[in-house]
């Protein structure tokens, strides 16, 4: 059923496929043979142990790191360095950094309508009326015309949320859109990441946020040492990981969260057991 | 020994004179040299090889002769190859191109300074390297040069001086001549100096003020 390469896009292609991809930076390999596939308007969460390879899957996706080997595909066309421009990947996939990199010289929204204005020509108004729904969206309507530096982490992050939205990306790629926030901050921009899950967009939002990616993803996938070792729902995934290295991991990770995941598991048990 | 500055006022008109050949050569040069010099430092950081090579080349000669030989290669030597330009032009020239060198450096180092995150979110964001370069790194870029810009342009108002080396009658020339006349020399050359002083001190200001401008917009 897997769409052979000159296919025309179809709804029934994946919105992102990878094909045994492979990334080695020198002599360090950080991806090997990697192979996932994103359903339209699915959500999944990537987590795993620091210098696994998540940010470089992210990065290759997006063209930020040339690959050595296999493919990435979006909506079910082969993204290729030489035949796709920046602008043709831009349409198909955006991307949230962790550091947000806001262009601080540019208002908020003049963040927003650059590159509609400049790389997909649409005209100024029409592009500064569109990012104001985004803005809206994310709540920051009366930011419009602050510069980043006048803005906290979390409202930054929701301005680079808007942004890559501007571009009506199919597919949104996050890499620990919270990790830079200070605690208080996390949740505004996890309440504007899980909105977007609801109406439908399809993400990989790589995190260390484990309550979140258990409640607002799909499908959960477990990276180690450049590898996709284990996916599945986040039920099975949180509650009855199959390997021991996913489980050492949450363990970690639950001394890092703190008790709150213990105890939401630990109620789920009760429950599911009491039925 | 008392200074008696009398002896220099006939001659004060003549100072004011060539003070205001040195504003002008130095103004053009700091305007081309600042054109030329983001130019050259734009294709120092380039991603296409041979030309990277061709601006860090110009970038290292340019900035490791003196601005006297280069004067004097334009000046005297370009002659020997048909060209004679008259010296006012040749020293024009001359101070452009070796303020291009410098320029040149620090619109890379300004460059360079300039996170590596911009050039990914603006990838991401669809803009060729053209687009990045002209609406994301260089407007930060700007900013972060300006002291080092300020600099060079005090810095070259002063190399100015070496101008007189081709009989343009710039301050400093125009200097030596009035000592001659009035056998003043101190005097005549502390006259010189102040004038030196109270122009780069007004364009140290002027930056000062577009500095500040531009990092509160
Ligand atoms: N540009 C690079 N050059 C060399 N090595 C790199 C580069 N980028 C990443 N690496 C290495 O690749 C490995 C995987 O890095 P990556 O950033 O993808 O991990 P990660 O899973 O995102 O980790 P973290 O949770 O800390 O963000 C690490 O060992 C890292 O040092
Ligand atoms: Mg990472």
């Amino acid at each position: 059923m897997q769409n052979s390469l000159n296919d025309k896009p179809s709804t029934s292609a994946p919105a992102l496929e990878v094909r045994g991809l492979r990334k080695s930076f020198g002599s360090l390999t950080v991806l090997e043979d990697i192979s996932l596939s994103i359903r339209e308007g699915e959500v999944i969460s990537v987590i795993g142990p620091s210098g696994s390879g998540k940010s470089t899957l992210a990065r290759c996706i997006c063209r930020l790191e040339a690959i050595d080997r296999g493919e990435v595909l979006l909506m079910g066309d082969r993204i290729d360095g030489g035949r796709h421009s920046n602008r043709d990947i831009a349409r198909l996939v955006g991307m949230i950094f962790q550091q947000f990199n806001l262009f601080p010289h540019l208002s908020v929204i003049e963040n927003i309508i650059l590159s509609p204005v400049n790389i997909l020509g649409v005209p100024a108004p029409e592009a500064e009326e569109r990012g104001m729904a985004l803005l809206r969206r994310v709540g920051l309507a009366d930011k419009r015309d602050a510069r980043p530096s006048e803005l906290s982490g979390g409202q930054c992050q929701r301005v680079a949320i808007a942004r890559a939205l501007a571009m009506n990306p199919r597919i949104l790629l996050f890499d620990e859109p919270t990790s830079a926030l200070d605690p208080e901050l996390v949740g505004e921009v996890l309440d504007v990441i899980a909105d977007l899950a609801r109406s439908g967009m399809t993400m990989m939002i790589i995190t260390h946020e484990m309550l979140f990616a258990k409640e607002v993803s799909d499908r959960v996938l477990f990276m180690d040492a450049g590898r996709i070792l284990e996916q599945g729902p986040p039920e099975d995934i949180f509650t009855a990981p199959k390997l021991p290295r996913t489980q050492l991991f949450l363990q970690r990770m639950l001394a890092h969260v703190g008790r709150e995941l213990v105890e939401a598991a630990a109620d789920e048990r009760r429950f599911s057991h009491g039925s | 020994m008392a200074l008696d500055f009398s002896a220099i006022y006939p001659y004060l008109h003549m100072l004011f004179k060539g003070a205001s050949i040195t504003i002008q050569a130095s103004l053009f040069a700091l305007f081309c040299g600042l054109v030329l010099g983001i130019f050259v430092g734009a294709v120092r950081v380039a991603p296409f090889g041979p030309l990277r090579s061709i601006a860090a080349a110009y970038i290292y000669v340019i900035r490791g002769t003196p601005l006297l030989i280069q004067l004097f290669l334009i000046y005297f030597g370009l002659p020997s190859l048909g060209l004679n330009l008259p010296a006012f032009t040749a020293g024009v020239i001359g101070l452009t191109i070796n303020s291009s060198g410098y320029v040149g450096e620090i619109v890379r180092g300004g460059i360079e300074a300039v996170p590596k995150g911009q050039w990914e979110a603006s990838k991401v964001l669809g803009l060729s390297y053209m687009h990045t370069m002209r609406f994301i790194i260089l407007p930060q870029a700007i900013r972060n040069m300006l002291p080092a810009i300020g600099n060079e342009f005090v810095t070259l108002i002063k190399e100015s001086s070496l101008l007189s080396t081709l009989a343009i009658t710039e301050l400093t020339m125009v200097g030596q001549q009035v000592r001659s006349v009035t056998y003043a020399s101190f005097e005549t050359f502390i006259i010189v100096g102040l004038i030196y002083l109270v122009m780069t001190s007004i364009t140290s200001l002027a930056l000062q003020y577009v500095e500040k401008k531009w990092t509160v917009a």
